[in-house]
Formats: structure tokens, C-alpha cells, sequence
């Protein structure tokens, strides 16, 4: 009845040595005396279920759906990969119900391993690493008394400013919840949604802020959010581990950090290699007379960065982004819509390189496919410098694209012969 | 495994012994319905009606169901007994069934009561509750319909037919078994003199489907799940279900033959136990249902002309829905559970859906002397829904959410028999399809959504032909042909409700469907007698409106695609001596694979030829029956029947796409046994069930655990004056 995990090829491990000591390369560390055994892990679907495919080349030739470990019990995983511990953590919730989320490691043979499955309190809109945690967040939630009794605003209307955050321990492989309540988080009497973890390294983490007021019934197209008061302003939420609210960075230079999509909270925040935490603004909301751009937070610093904004949509000629990830050093890759004016349907299938210290941004097009073909993207991994991109194009199998963000350009890595979707990428290493 | 394989080969002999036994003899084979209801948990090809319809030309099987009344089933359960038809419940009294047709199940195929169509009765009124005893017998078209079933019915269509007896009747019943399980059952008509008819059906069920499953643990203080999988019992499975159907009016008027005005009410509650996997366990989420249904019937034979007929029924359904969950709590299989910081064990909901239909159809049948007639058949139906606590959604929900969506249908058939001797006929007919939708479409050029309300018509042709020859007057082959359609909802032609992505030309599903049945009934002696029926069924389905989203154009667009082709086969055989003992079975292969070479937007599909996943493709049952007559008195009848399920197992993807590990839903063998003592002519009936007595772990769905072995027993009272 249950999936089977097929034992992985053995002949594959001959190579492991090899690849292992490229992978070693790219580490800070001078000598390596163990070399690293790894393992990439693509998350794909066909048309009826999802799977996991292990491979040890992203660069070049093709695999074929069929060369899974198996169909998984569920579709719809939203993969994410920690690097230590080495854990790819799938999270599921759909259609209103909680769903069996997994977490894999590989063992020294580079076969997977499920360490455990483990139950989400809530849906999640947004989720990232903290610590020792792979954490998730969701707004708009109906917060509860201790006796499990909702929570009733001053004319006693039910609330729905509680956000659910969901922390899955990965060192001790347990799971914990948490609901706090944002109203007047920020002291102007509005409510908040969270978007995007960023680890400060120093037991907190920064999350955007979508305030906003209480979501009016029947309104918001499937968000958490209400109407935005101040589309002007800006706000960042640090939090510790027990989600006592440490401060709030705030600024008008920027609209909200969030990029949205029906109900998704994309993150549009940032660490920088060096510890500094860009805030970017897509300037998703129509009323905001903000232009798309940037605020910066140096390291463990209790503002923004005063002396410094990058207009970022001057930079593209007047297109706003809605997706932002860190690749390595300054360089973060950009989303952006395919046209000026955003309307809740509006397409984003045009990418951007922004070097945060140099300002400068740079159209991906050298070796990266037209905006008119992308059919469907997956989650990147930041990997050697380099972003493994999966894309869909027109005709074509999904495929990984390799971009160097040095030079904005990017080439064909390998394809998944008969998938539909190629849905995330990351890499597993034994330890 | 070598278990199953005997069964397996157990099967095939037992269907198909019947067949050889080759003899010329050409005496009628019908068998007398006076004794066949007596007899136990066996299909009796009764004569009249039933035996009509199963020599029309049409691949149709009807059953009479007056045998099983004193048996527990639901008509579902009744239906999965039937070849070619697939019943798939996720678990116990009240839970979810889809019933399927040579594979097609769903939108794609219709169900009729009394010839009214069953969609949007709501769920508190639906096959799978009803008892047995409410029909009289039940038809199964497979692929091809006839005209009074107007609707796009793209595989087939199942007809309920209630009793319809001007005698004075009662039925009444009782039921009590394991899990905690009651149904009842009231039954009563009676016509008076002067034209005065009254028809009363009442049934109930409860359960609290408090059996057994295996599954993992989930530790509700640390949210992981346990590696091993234990027994635990439902402890929040409760189900019950009430319906009275009420009908009254006038019979045999030289303005009507029938006029009657009904009403059915009806309604259910249902605790939910689990998600779509047994894994994830619930201990408060519940819906509830309640619809009532008004009714119209008008009949009037020889209307102005002679041999002239005509017939009208109406319906008005409310239908009224709601899903609760609102416990902020976590629960675990072992009923522990954790307060949870928001409400909601999944989605905070209060949610309540108000949905109207309406249905209108007439039938205008001319007979020109004994070889020609004509049918008309006109089917108006009216599908309104609208979600109505705006509070209570509002968490996952959009503005669109609670604007009204509208689906009007209309459907014209029109059709013509030639009969030229009782030898052979043939039929041709057509069907003329409209469509009309109003519903909400996104028209914002802002990030804030802004809906209108917006309307789109479309029309298609359907026809077919029927054929049937006896080439003795026990040998009869029956040939069969529909062009068939699916129309297109209001979700489907308004796309995602963006305006855009809406505007895509849409096709209606389409299938072309090719019957041939071959079928042999026979008696000797008035000792001997044996049924034997094949079929091969073809099926080319294509145009598929299936669900897109493309990220360079936003939002999510419906499109046709794909290609499926389906042959396969349905025998039945039954064999009888006197109505002393019968035996019988059938068995269903059907071949159902993807044609489509090339995926939407023109990749190789690796599944191109591979056959439907998630579909049962080979399965039967096998039965047999015992009867004493006259045991302690005469018109005692004491029986002893047994039933046999069987499915073979079958992949829940697509083949060739998770070679790395299958995922399947296991073979499925069960049996059932009931005893039955049935004093006074069938007055005073009391039966005893066993049901999957070898207490296997069934699952016709993935991880959704069936009960295992149950007890049932039953009461029943039956009278029945034919005088009056």
C-alpha cells in the first residue's frame, strides 16, 4: 500500500567521489579532509503525482520522470532544504486540511532517508529557516482564548489578526506552534501578515509586514489582508524564538516588503553574504506612489540603513518585481511583471540580477528564455555562486537553468524528459 | 496472493459454465415474478417491465430489486452488483461513493429518479442512502442514452423507478447491526375508489461507524507522526440521515391519467473523521445538509388523438449545506488533542452554501400503427448556487465567493423506432443541447479584485442509433451508437473567473460510444434456466476540459485535451433451478488507456497508451442462493445466500511515470452471507447479514480504510392487496 523507496543505483557512488571534491571546491574552507558526499534532490510532478528524483549532475543531459524513488503520497509539497542539518522539509496544506509533511536526509550511499513525518497546525503563506527551525507563517488566522474561545474585536466581531507560526525543530525532529495576535501591532491600529524569514544569526529573525485593516467579510481575493492604510510606509518585525517581538523597522521610503499572488505572501527580503538584510518593496499595491526598490539593514542594527535606497524601478524601466532570492555575495535574483500595470492576474515571467552594492540591475536574457515562453517556474537553489533555476518553456521539458549572476546570463543545465513540472531543487549532503 | 487467485479463477468458471452449456430448446425463459420475490440476494429476470427493457435495443441492464427488500443494502450497494458498474465508498453509513459507469463516473455519467435527474438534490439525498426497498427496480444505460433521460449523460445514465402500483401496499422495516447502526423504512400507497391516490416513503440511517483502522499516531505534543501503524477505533464518525418522500393526487380522470403533487424532504448530519488520508484525523468538523424538494407529475395517455402520450414533471430542489469546523484543536487517532492558538482544526469555517434547482421535463410519444414511433423529450434545468454566511467564509474566500452563479440547461430529443416485426427494430434519435451560465468574472485593472456578473450561451448537436435482432427467441444481439457530450459548466467557460483567460473557445467533452451485446435466456422444463449476456463496449472519448495554469498569462484557463479510448467487456451469466437454487456472477474488463500522444502544450507524454489511473479495470461479483419452501407452513420460504466482491488491484498513477515505487490500491475481495426466513407469503420477513466475513481490509480509495466484518439484522413487515 505504501510507496516503496527505491534503493538508490549503487554504480551512481563511484561518482560521488569526483563530484564531491567539486562541490568541496567552492567551500570557504581551505582543506576539506572528509570529501562531502551529496546528493541533488528535484522535486517533480507529473500528471497525477509528485516525485523525488536524486542526481548528482545539474549541468548536463536528461533524466526521465520515471527515474523517481516512487510516487509520493500527496501533490503539492512546497520543498525547502536546510543546510545543516542537511533536511529537505516538504510542507503540505491543502484545501483547507492539514496535510502529512515529510522530512528527508540522505544516508552515506546518498539514498534517501524520511526522518519523520510530522503534522502542520495551520496553512502557511509564507516560511523560510530560522536557528535550528524550518519555520512557516500564515495571517488572518482567528486567534483563541485558552479555552479555545475566538478572540471578539471592541463591537464583538470575531477577530482575524492571529498569525499561526509553525516551527519544525530539525535537530530534535519536532514540531511546534504558535499564534500571536497583531493587532495594533504597530501602534496605528491595524493588523499585520508576515512575509519572509530571514535569520538575524543572533536568535532573532526579520519578517515583512503587510499591515493592514481586518480583512473586510467576503473581501481580499483569498489574502489574509484588508485594505492597506499606509501604502507609503514600510514595516519589519524582529522576532525571537518565543516570538516576543523585539522591534519593528519602519520607513517611508519603500511600500511593504511583500511580493502577493492571491492568497501568497512572497518574501522579498534578503541576507546579503555579509550579514546585511536588504528590504525590497515590488510596490505591488496600486495606491502606493512608491517606486519598487530597496532599504538595508546592516548587521545587527536596530534601523534601516538611513544613507541608503536603491530605486530599483528606475533601474528596470518602469517594471515592478514580485519575487526576490538571494544568490550569492550582493547578487539577488528579481522576478518582475511583464507589464507596467499590475492587476491581480498580472503575469511575472521576466527576471532581473541586482547587485545591492553596485545598484546595478541587469535583464537575464543572455541564455535565459524569452518572457513570452516561460510556462512555469520552480523554487531556485543558490548553489557555487551560481542560481539552478527550474523552468518550463513552451514545447519543452522542464529544465534547470544555471545563471551566473556575474554576467546576467545563464545556459541549459539538464531536463526532466515527460514531467510537467520541475517544482524545487536543493541539495542534500551526509553528515 | 494464491488465495486471491483462486477466487480469481473461481470466477471466471463460474461466469462463464453457464454459457457452454449449449441447448437448442426454445421456451420462454421468464421466470414467475410471484416466486422470484421470495427469492433471496439473487437478480431474477422478472418479466414485464424489467424483461422489456433488457430486450430493447439499448445496452441497459435493468434489475428488479424486489428480491433484495429484505436485505440492508443501499441502492449503491445494489448497483455495485450490476457489470460494467463500479460503487467506490471512502468508508462507512453516509460516507462519500462515486459511482462509476464502464469507467466514467462523476459529471460524465447522470442518475434519474423516476426520471428526474439527480443533480444538485444535495447530499442528504443521494443514492447511497437510500434503502433497497425504496425502488421497484433500477436500469443502467451504458453509453447510450435514450432521449427521456434528456441530459448530457457522456458515459450513461442510471434510472431509480419507484414503485408505481395502484394496490394497497405497506413495507416496513427495521434494521439494527454492528457499529451502532439503525435503518428504518416505511413504505405505504393505497388508491382509493374514486381515484384518489396516496404514496408515502420514509427511511432513516444512523451509524456511529465506530470501526477499526490502521493507521500511524500522530503525537499531538510534538506534531510527528509514529513509524509503525496501530489499530484505532472512529470516534468521531456519527452519521445519521432522515427522508420522507410524500406524493398525493388523482388517478385514471379523462383529463389525466396521473396528476400528482409531491414532496420530498430530507436531511443528514455528518461528523468527519479524516482528511482524503486516513492519516489526518479529525475530532469536530462536521457538515450538515437538508434539501427540499416540491414535485409535479402529470400523465395523459391518448391526449387529443388516439396514441398520443404525454407526460410532464417538474421539480424545485433547495438545497442547503454546511461545513463546520471551528474546534482550535489538533486531534490524534487516539482522541487526545492539543489547543491549537486559532481556530480551526483545518480551515476556520461556518461555511453555508444555499443552492436551487429546477427541473422541467416533457415527453410526447406517438405510436403510428404498430411499426413507427415518435418520442419528443424536452429536460429544462435551472442550477443557481450562492455561498450565503459571508462571516463565516471569509477566510480563504474572495468577493466571488458569495456572488450567485447560475447554470441553465435545456436539452431537446427527439427520436423514432421502426419496428417492422417483433424480430428486429431500430432507432435513431437527436439530441440538441443548450447551455447558459451567468456567473462572476474578475474585470479589476488594479491589484484590488473587482467582479461582475457576466453571461455566455453555448449549443451542440448529439444522435445516435439503436439496433436489436433475435435471431432466436432466446439468442438476441443487440447493437448501439451515440455521439455524446458533456457541456461545460459556468466555472469552466468563465475560466478562473479572470475575464481573460474565460474567453478560450471551449468544446464539449465528446465520446463516441459503440455497444454490441450478445444475450441468450433460456428454460427447459420449466426446471432449468439460464441468463447469459456480453457485451463489448467501445469508447472514444476526447476534448477533456481540463484546468491550465500558464504563469506568462497569469491566472488559471480551462482547455479541451486528451484522448482516451476504452474496449472492453461485461458478462453476466445466472443460472436457476425452479426457484429452489440460483447462481450467478459477472465479470467487467475494460481496457482504458491515453491515446494522447502530446501534453497540452506539445510534450511527449510519457503515459501516452498507458492505461487510466486510479480505475478499477477488472472486477466482478459471484452469488448464489438457497431456498426451502413451505418449511413449517405453507408460503414460508427459508433462504440462505452468499455474495462475492471482487477488484482487482490497480495503480493510483500513471504507470510509466512512477516506476520508482507504485502507488496501488490492493486487490479487494470480501464476502457476504444472509440468512432469511420470510413466513406467510412474505408477510412477516426477519434476515440475518454477515458482512465481509473474512473481516478483510477493504479500500476502494487510496488509505481510506473500509469497515471490516458487520452484523446486521432486519424486521420486516410486508403487505401488499392486489384488489383494490
Amino acid at each position: 500500500m505504501m510507496t516503496k523507496k527505491q534503493i538508490k543505483k549503487a554504480f551512481l557512488a563511484g561518482f560521488i567521489g569526483c563530484l564531491a571534491l567539486s562541490f568541496a571546491s567552492c567551500d570557504s574552507n581551505e582543506y576539506n579532509p572528509t570529501p562531502t558526499i551529496g546528493s541533488f534532490f528535484l522535486s517533480v510532478s507529473g500528471e497525477t503525482a509528485e516525485y523525488i528524483i536524486q542526481t548528482n549532475n545539474l549541468e548536463t543531459g536528461n533524466l526521465s520522470i520515471s527515474d523517481n524513488n516512487g510516487a509520493l503520497e500527496k501533490s503539492g509539497y512546497t520543498w525547502i532544504f536546510n543546510e545543516n542539518p542537511s533536511v529537505a522539509v516538504g510542507l503540505i496544506y491543502n484545501q483547507g486540511d492539514p496535510g502529512v509533511c515529510l522530512a528527508y536526509g540522505i544516508k552515506s550511499d546518498t539514498t534517501l532517508t524520511e526522518l519523520k513525518q510530522f503534522q502542520i497546525e495551520s496553512r502557511f503563506t509564507s516560511y523560510g529557516f530560522f536557528d535550528k527551525y524550518a519555520l512557516t507563517s500564515v495571517g488572518g488566522v482567528t486567534p483563541v482564548d485558552e479555552s479555545g474561545n475566538a478572540l471578539v474585536d471592541g463591537s464583538g466581531n470575531v477577530r482575524s489578526d492571529g498569525a499561526t507560526f509553525n516551527f519544525f525543530d530539525l535537530k530534535n525532529l519536532v514540531l511546534t506552534s504558535k499564534t500571536i495576535t497583531t493587532l495594533n501591532i504597530t501602534g496605528n491600529g491595524d493588523q499585520a501578515t508576515f512575509s519572509g524569514i530571514v535569520d538575524m544569526g543572533n536568535g532573532e529573525f526579520l519578517t515583512g509586514m503587510v499591515v493592514s485593516q481586518p480583512k473586510a467579510a467576503g473581501a481580499g481575493g483569498g489574502a489574509s489582508s484588508g485594505t492597506i492604510t499606509y501604502p507609503d510606509s514600510v514595516w519589519v518585525a524582529a522576532f525571537d524564538a518565543i516570538l516576543n517581538l523585539k522591534r519593528i523597522y519602519r520607513d517611508d521610503r519603500i511600500s511593504y516588503s511583500s511580493g502577493r499572488f492571491r492568497s501568497q505572501y512572497y518574501s522579498q527580503i534578503g541576507k546579503a553574504d555579509d550579514g546585511s538584510v536588504y528590504v525590497f518593496s515590488g510596490s505591488y499595491e496600486s495606491a502606493t506612489t512608491k517606486p519598487c526598490g530597496a532599504l538595508k539593514i546592516n548587521k545587527n542594527a536596530t534601523e534601516f540603513d538611513p544613507s541608503y535606497y536603491f530605486n530599483i524601478e528606475q533601474e528596470t524601466g518602469g517594471y515592478r518585481f514580485r519575487k526576490v532570492w538571494h544568490i550569492t555575495g550582493n547578487y539577488f535574483l528579481l522576478e518582475l511583471y511583464n507589464d507596467f500595470t499590475i492587476t491581480t492576474e498580472t503575469a511575472a515571467t521576466q527576471y532581473g540580477i541586482v547587485n545591492m552594492g553596485t545598484q546595478k540591475f541587469s535583464w537575464l536574457s543572455n541564455g535565459f528564455p524569452a518572457k513570452n515562453q516561460i510556462t512555469a517556474t520552480g523554487l531556485p537553489m543558490a548553489h557555487d555562486g551560481k542560481m539552478y533555476f527550474p523552468i518550463v518553456t513552451q514545447g519543452n521539458d522542464p529544465a534547470i537553468y544555471i545563471i551566473d549572476p556575474a554576467t546576467a546570463s545563464a545556459k541549459k543545465g539538464i531536463s526532466i524528459t515527460g514531467a510537467k513540472t520541475l517544482n524545487a531543487i536543493g541539495r542534500l549532503i551526509y553528515q | 496472493m494464491i488465495k486471491l487467485r483462486f477466487y480469481y479463477c473461481l470466477l471466471f468458471i463460474l461466469v462463464f459454465t453457464p454459457a457452454f452449456s449449449q441447448n437448442t430448446q426454445t421456451i420462454s425463459s421468464e421466470i414467475d415474478t410471484a416466486n422470484s420475490v421470495n427469492l433471496e440476494s439473487v437478480f431474477v429476470i422478472g418479466k414485464s417491465k424489467v424483461k422489456e427493457i433488457n430486450e430493447s435495443a439499448y445496452n441497459v441492464v435493468s434489475i428488479d430489486t424486489r428480491p433484495l427488500h429484505n436485505t440492508t443494502l443501499s441502492l449503491t450497494q445494489t448497483l455495485d452488483r450490476i457489470s460494467g458498474v463500479k460503487i467506490r465508498e471512502t468508508g462507512g453509513v453516509g460516507s462519500d461513493s462515486q459511482i462509476s459507469i464502464n469507467g466514467f463516473s462523476g459529471r460524465h455519467i447522470k442518475i434519474f429518479f423516476d426520471g428526474i435527474p439527480m443533480e444538485g438534490l444535495g447530499s442528504s439525498f443521494q443514492l447511497n442512502n437510500m434503502p433497497v426497498n425504496l425502488s421497484e427496480r433500477i436500469e443502467v444505460y451504458k453509453g447510450v442514452v435514450p432521449v427521456e433521460f434528456g441530459s448530457d449523460a457522456l458515459g450513461g445514465a442510471i434510472n431509480i423507478v419507484t414503485k408505481r402500483t395502484r394496490s394497497t401496499y405497506a413495507d416496513v422495516s427495521y434494521a439494527y447491526g454492528s457499529f451502532n447502526t439503525h435503518k428504518s423504512n416505511v413504505s405505504f400507497g393505497h388508491t382509493t375508489k374514486n381515484g384518489f391516490t396516496f404514496q408515502l416513503n420514509a427511511y432513516q440511517n444512523y451509524s456511529d461507524n465506530n470501526y477499526k483502522v490502521k493507521t500511524k499516531l500522530l503525537d499531538v505534543n510534538n506534531g510527528t507522526y509514529s513509524n509503525e501503524e496501530f489499530w484505532f477505533k472512529r470516534f468521531h464518525d456519527n452519521y445519521h440521515n432522515e427522508a420522507l418522500i410524500a406524493k398525493a393526487g388523482i388517478v385514471n380522470k379523462p383529463w389525466a391519467d396521473r396528476l400528482l403533487i409531491g414532496i420530498t424532504l430530507s436531511q443528514e448530519k455528518a461528523d468527519i473523521q479524516n482528511a482524503n488520508i486516513m492519516q489526518i484525523v479529525f475530532g469536530g468538523k462536521e457538515r450538515k445538509a437538508r434539501s427540499i424538494i416540491p414535485s409535479l407529475t402529470y400523465e395523459k395517455r391518448n391526449l387529443i388523438v388516439q396514441n398520443l402520450n404525454f407526460s410532464l414533471n417538474a421539480t424545485y430542489t433547495n438545497v442547503r449545506n454546511n461545513n463546520i469546523d471551528t474546534l482550535a484543536r489538533q486531534y490524534n487517532w487516539k482522541g487526545e488533542y492539543r489547543t491549537k492558538g486559532a481556530k480551526g482544526e483545518g480551515q476556520y469555517s461556518l461555511s453555508e452554501f444555499d443552492a436551487q434547482t429546477a427541473y422541467v421535463t416533457a415527453n410526447l410519444n406517438y405510436k403510428l400503427s404498430d411499426k413507427h414511433y415518435f418520442a419528443v423529450n424536452n429536460l429544462y434545468s435551472n442550477y443557481t448556487r450562492k455561498a450565503t454566511d459571508a462571516v463565516a467564509n471569509s477566510e480563504n474566500s474572495t468577493e466571488a465567493t458569495f456572488m450567485k452563479r447560475v447554470n441553465s440547461k435545456n436539452v431537446l430529443g427527439f427520436s423514432y423506432l421502426f419496428e417492422p416485426s417483433k424480430r428486429w427494430n431500430t432507432s435513431a434519435f437527436f439530441k440538441y443541447y443548450e447551455v447558459n451560465v451567468k456567473g462572476p468574472v474578475n474585470v479589476s485593472t488594479s491589484t484590488t479584485a473587482e467582479y461582475e456578473e457576466r453571461e455566455k450561451s453555448f449549443s451542440t448537436t448529439g444522435y445516435g442509433l439503436v439496433m436489436t435482432y433475435f435471431l432466436t427467441s432466446a439468442l438476441q444481439i443487440k447493437t448501439s451508437f451515440e455521439k455524446a457530450y458533456r457541456l461545460p459548466s459556468e466555472r469552466e467557460l468563465f475560466g478562473d473567473e479572470v475575464l481573460e483567460t474565460g474567453d478560450v473557445a471551449l468544446k464539449p467533452e465528446n465520446s463516441s460510444n459503440i455497444n454490441l451485446n450478445i444475450s441468450y435466456s433460456n428454460v427447459w422444463n420449466n426446471t432449468h434456466s439460464v441468463y447469459f449476456d456480453a457485451g463489448l463496449i467501445y469508447r472514444d472519448t476526447r476534448d477533456y476540459i481540463r484546468r491550465q495554469i500558464d504563469q506568462r498569462y497569469g491566472g488559471a484557463s480551462y482547455a479541451n485535451h486528451g484522448k482516451v479510448l476504452n474496449l472492453g467487456v461485461d458478462c453476466e451469466a445466472r443460472y436457476f433451478y425452479k426457484n429452489i437454487f440460483s447462481a450467478g456472477g459477472n465479470i467487467t474488463y475494460q481496457d482504458i488507456r491515453n491515446m494522447e500522444q502530446y501534453s497540452i502544450d506539445g510534450r511527449k507524454l510519457v503515459y501516452y497508451k498507458d492505461r487510466m489511473p486510479n480505475v478499477p479495470y477488472l472486477f466482478g461479483n459471484i452469488d448464489a442462493a438457497c431456498n426451502i419452501h413451505n418449511l413449517l407452513g405453507k408460503g414460508n420460504v427459508f433462504s440462505i445466500g452468499y455474495n462475492m466482491r471482487y477488484v482487482h488491484s490497480f495503480f493510483r498513477d500513471w504507470q510509466s511515470e512512477s516506476k520508482g515505487g507504485y502507488i496501488t490500491i490492493p486487490a479487494q475481495l470480501s464476502h457476504d452471507i444472509n440468512l432469511t426466513c420470510s413466513l406467510k407469503n412474505g408477510k412477516y420477513n426477519v434476515s440475518f447479514e454477515i458482512k465481509n466475513i473474512a473481516d478483510a481490509m477493504l479500500y476502494d480509495n487510496y488509505s481510506l480504510q473500509k469497515p471490516g466484518r458487520s452484523f446486521l439484522v432486519k424486521f420486516r413487515y410486508f403487505f401488499f392487496n392486489n384488489k383494490s
